[in-house]
């Protein structure tokens, strides 16, 4: 079994919930931060374990609404712990409208070497559709300031497919975008779950249905560009500069295993997937008394799911995957073990094979879960 | 109890109008069963009577009852189904009844169907007591509608009882004129057994259980009984009557209404209308004439995944052996594969079988747009009933062609005559007659109620009919038919082309003027529902090789997770394990996949 590679911290407070976010996280409950770190502190020191840890990610939630000294705590507990490499990757989160130029350079001092920022748009009526709490000068005002902290590891995420967003609007954004020259980009389109809050606004007419088209014309453009730009695109929405691409999400879709420390944190640990308690005072009750956090999700991935799941991540990345890769992990064939859907899938144009590789075709890409569903075992 | 002190009688009323709320009101105020057993509308037993609120399939009750004179008599109800598709059950059971309650709602008056109902009654010298119910509402016109039983059926307003069921008002005085109004049953316990078959159903346990109204002679346990109609033959395992639940009493005589259980493995064996005698010293003639009742709408039914075909076989052998009124033959589609060709007694029926196929076998289903059965000569002069749009022989080798019509009978307000005139002439249908019923005291804004009378393929009533009559008059107008034989007609085979793959469980039956009308609205429906796929998928409407209609539906150009991390997969996996799942739901036809709902789609279409 690999050894765990990657931990990440969530920490779920937010100042306000912005429109379109599913994630754990908490308003008006900043009073409760230092025991929650305490908790955290204490959830890192139960599950202390051996194996190199390569990377770190601070998420959220608005891991940037922690004092440095706070994030600092985490990192140091986590050293006592870990056997953390000297050069890991270690990333916080930060919400534009949150830092400055003095709290970002005692970040960088302090160990971390990488930030992503939420810009999401740089257009502000899109910013204020989404409920973002900061405008599209803060974010340039915040990336000026990672630049001059010291920060030189960047990654911007942007959102497309908004309702009513144009070609044009999502193309000022990106060249906004790449003015600043980040390493790393992340671009999504906007998924909706029925309870967000812009999801119940686009059924009540307040904003414009999302079309799955102009979204398809917007991700091809980003293609386009980012590519004019010298981004290799590597992961169906991850872009970066040679050498900066994201060394902790390449742990989740490589396979590799990860601790998730805090509230709704996911680990996946040898063959068992668990999820920490999604609420907030179950956590801080459950720590308190010095005992692991109550789960509400704990699986063992069996391994034709693990293969299924390894095949559908690892075709999340441009490269594809490497049959050798998986002869030597799970002793199979993939071309034999898969006969069928990769047939159909080759057939259709959404895969296509080279030398040792499986890969998705650029319109694959955009038609990703019709190839991905069909590496599903048969469920009884 | 002497045959003097019975009362066998049975209520006919359109849907809603009340029946079974009277019937749980006669039981209660009868006193034969305690309040505290009572569930509401014990009558309709099966899950999908109660749901659609009718009754599909007729039961009995017997009921004790102490009448003012102080002679308690003992009651027996029959119910009856209340749509037209099962006209012949309702005339079995009104054939085993010496009387029957006619129910009319005091709130929408009299409904088309009613009126057959009651006419097939009164051939029968049934004696009527006719009813008004609801009277307790608001919204009642009891003047008026005193007016049209007048009128249309000729009782006079003293003859006319004003009943609620729901409060009970006039129930009292209801079960009085049952009493004194309905003869006692009048057969002979002396003479040869003769008992009429008015219902049945299948048993795990008992084998057929026939409901039975014993005319002349008695029937015991064990006794050998023979069928007059169809020959079967058989001995009595149980013999009994309903409290409402089978009560085994050893025998039943002349005048009863009960069951016997026959051991039997199929209804089939045991059709509805057949009289039942000895087979040592039987009677010589039968009580009615008997005949199968006959499907007249015919859909091929297919399984959405081709490998469980053997269930839907499975499923429809069981559902057969407890109704014998739907037909069905296994036939093969190049696109759907492997189904059957299934017969009913009309869409209401179709609806009711499809719906317990699925609900009771846990079936997914594929529906084909359903048609009549025609009757073609070919040049040669042979002749051949088709029921499948796709065995209609090529137009070069076709004499001609004839399909069934049916008389219909609609009662509206006047207002609405123009617009269920335009539609009957849309749907090929002729005009005949008009009838006012009633002396309108004072018209109101809809107008004087009329009866119209028209003659209509009958092809032109499957679909979307009575749903287009119904919006055509804001939910006023009823509706009767009545197959009256066939007729020539010009028909052509319209296809549609999915991927350029003709789909037959599409095809149907048009007149060759509407071909181009019917066929856009049917490409139209289908892009409307059918999920955009990979690629570009052409739908087409052809008559032989000409296209005469055309959609298509585009190409779908992204559908991928944009997000997916660590802790997301779980959750991300259960999304596409879904979507793995729906394609369950989908039938691939020429690499489209096209959900079962775009089969009822077209089907349900508005023309």
């Amino acid at each position: 079994m690999p050894d765990i590679k990657a931990i990440y911290v969530h920490v779920p407070f937010c100042k306000r919930k912005c429109k379109y976010c599913t994630f754990a996280s908490y308003c008006l409950r900043e009073n409760d931060i230092p025991a929650y770190l305490n908790g955290v502190k204490k959830e890192l020191e139960l599950r202390s374990a051996g194996g190199i840890i390569d990377t770190v990610y601070f998420g959220g939630g608005t891991p940037s609404l922690l004092s440095v000294a706070q994030i600092a705590g985490i990192l140091d507990t986590i050293k006592n712990n870990f056997d953390l490499r000297q050069d890991a990757e270690i990333t916080v989160e930060v919400n534009p409208g949150t830092v400055d130029l003095k709290y970002l350079s005692d970040l960088n001092k302090a160990g971390i070497n990488r930030l992503s920022l939420g810009v999401q748009s740089f257009n502000d009526a899109e910013l204020e559709m989404l409920g973002r709490i900061h405008t599209a000068k803060e974010a340039l005002k915040v990336i000026d300031d990672a630049n001059g902290a010291g920060f030189s590891n960047l990654n911007l995420d942007l959102i497309y497919g908004l309702p009513g967003q144009s070609l044009k609007s999502w193309e000022g954004s990106l060249l906004k975008a790449l003015e600043t020259n980040p390493a790393h980009l992340s671009l999504y389109a906007l998924t909706l779950e029925p309870e967000d809050l812009l999801f119940k606004e686009i059924n009540s007419g307040k904003y414009p249905e999302i079309s799955p088209d102009t979204a398809a014309e917007q991700y091809e453009l980003a293609e386009k560009l980012l590519k004019n730009h010298g981004y290799t695109h590597y992961e169906i929405s991850n872009w970066a500069k040679p050498g900066a691409e994201c060394c902790h999400n390449l742990v989740y879709w490589q396979g590799g295993r990860y601790l998730g420390i805090g509230v709704a944190a996911h680990s996946f640990i040898e063959n068992r997937r668990t999820a920490n308690t999604a609420d907030l005072d179950q956590y801080l009750d459950a720590l308190s008394c010095g005992k692991p956090p109550p789960q509400e999700l704990n699986e063992i991935i069996p391994v034709e799911i693990d293969i299924a799941e390894s095949v559908i991540l690892g075709l999340r990345l441009c490269g594809g995957i490497d049959l050798s890769h998986f002869q030597k992990r799970f002793n199979i064939d993939i071309m034999e073990w898969y006969k069928e859907p990769i047939g159909e899938l080759l057939n259709i144009g959404l895969i296509e094979t080279d030398k040792n590789l499986i890969r998705l075709t650029p319109h694959g890409r955009l038609l990703g879960n019709e190839v991905f569903w069909r590496f599903l075992p048969d469920t009884v | 109890m002497k045959q003097l002190r019975k009362r066998n009688f049975c209520i006919i009323a359109h849907i809603d109008h009340g029946k079974s709320t009277l019937a749980d009101r006669l039981i209660q105020l009868s006193g034969a069963l305690k309040g505290d057993k009572m569930v509401d509308q014990m009558m309709d037993s099966m899950e999908l009577e109660r749901e659609r609120g009718i009754t599909i399939k007729a039961k009995a009750i017997r009921l004790e009852y102490q009448a003012k004179d102080g002679i308690t008599y003992e009651l027996n109800l029959i119910d009856t189904p209340g749509h037209v598709d099962f006209a012949y059950e309702v005339s079995r059971t009104l054939a085993a009844c010496e009387g029957a309650i006619l129910v009319i709602d005091a709130t929408q008056g009299i409904q088309a169907q009613t009126i057959s109902n009651v006419y097939f009654a009164m051939d029968h010298n049934l004696e009527i007591i006719p009813v008004i119910n609801k009277i307790d509402l608001p919204s009642s016109e009891t003047e008026k509608v005193l007016d049209e039983i007048d009128s249309i059926l000729g009782y006079k307003s003293d003859e006319v009882l004003q009943i609620s069921a729901k409060t009970g008002q006039g129930v009292p005085e209801l079960l009085e004129a049952i009493i004194n109004k309905i003869p006692p049953p009048k057969g002979e316990l002396e003479h040869p057994l003769r008992a009429l078959i008015f219902d049945s159903h299948y048993d795990s346990y008992m084998g057929v259980v026939a409901y039975i109204s014993v005319n002349d002679g008695s029937i015991r346990k064990g006794d050998k009984l023979r069928l007059m109609g169809q020959g079967t033959e058989f001995e009595v395992v149980n013999i009994g009557y309903f409290n409402p639940n089978f009560y085994p009493t050893g025998e039943l005589l002349a005048g009863d209404i009960g069951y016997i259980a026959t051991g039997l493995k199929s209804v089939g064996d045991c059709r509805v209308g057949d009289t039942i005698t000895s087979i040592e010293n039987g009677a010589d003639k039968p009580l009615i004439g008997y005949k199968t009742a006959r499907p007249v709408v015919f859909t091929g039914i297919y399984t959405t995944q081709p490998e469980d075909h053997g269930q839907l076989r499975e499923a429809i052998e069981k559902l057969s052996l407890n109704d014998a009124s739907f037909t069905y033959e296994p036939e093969n589609s190049p696109v759907l594969g492997n189904g059957y060709r299934c017969g009913f007694l009309g869409l209401l029926h179709m609806d009711i079988v499809q719906e317990r196929l699925e609900r009771e076998f846990d079936l997914s289903l594929i529906v084909t747009v359903p048609g009549v059965k025609l009757m073609i000569t070919r040049m040669d002069g042979s002749q051949e009933m088709i029921v499948n749009p796709s065995d209609l022989p090529e137009p070069s080798e076709l004499l001609k062609i004839e399909e069934p019509w049916a008389k219909i009978s609609v009662i509206t307000p006047s207002a609405f005559i123009g617009p269920i005139m335009e539609l009957v002439t849309q749907s090929e249908g002729l005009y005949k007659h008009t009838e006012y019923i009633g002396h309108s005291h004072s018209p109101d804004a809809l107008g004087q109620r009329v009866r119209l009378e028209y003659e209509i393929p009958l092809r032109s009533m499957l679909t979307t009919f009575y749903d287009q009559l119904k919006s055509h008059s804001k939910g006023y107008a009823s509706l009767d038919h009545e197959v009256i034989g066939y007729r020539e007609t010009k028909l052509i085979k319209l296809d549609i082309l999915v991927n350029g793959v003709v789909v037959d469980a599409f095809s149907r039956v048009v007149p060759p003027e509407k071909a181009h009308e019917i066929g856009k609205s049917m490409v139209e429906k289908l892009k409307e529902v059918i999920p955009t796929q990979m690629f570009k998928v052409p739908l087409q409407a052809s008559v032989g090789s000409r296209i005469v209609a055309r959609a298509d539906i585009s190409a779908k150009r992204k559908d991928v997770l944009a997000k997916c991390y660590g802790g997301d997969i779980t959750r991300k996996r259960k999304l596409l394990e879904k979507q793995k799942e729906g394609k369950k739901k989908m039938r691939s036809i020429g690499k489209v996949e096209v959900p079962k709902d775009a089969f009822m789609s077209v089907l349900k279409m508005e023309r």
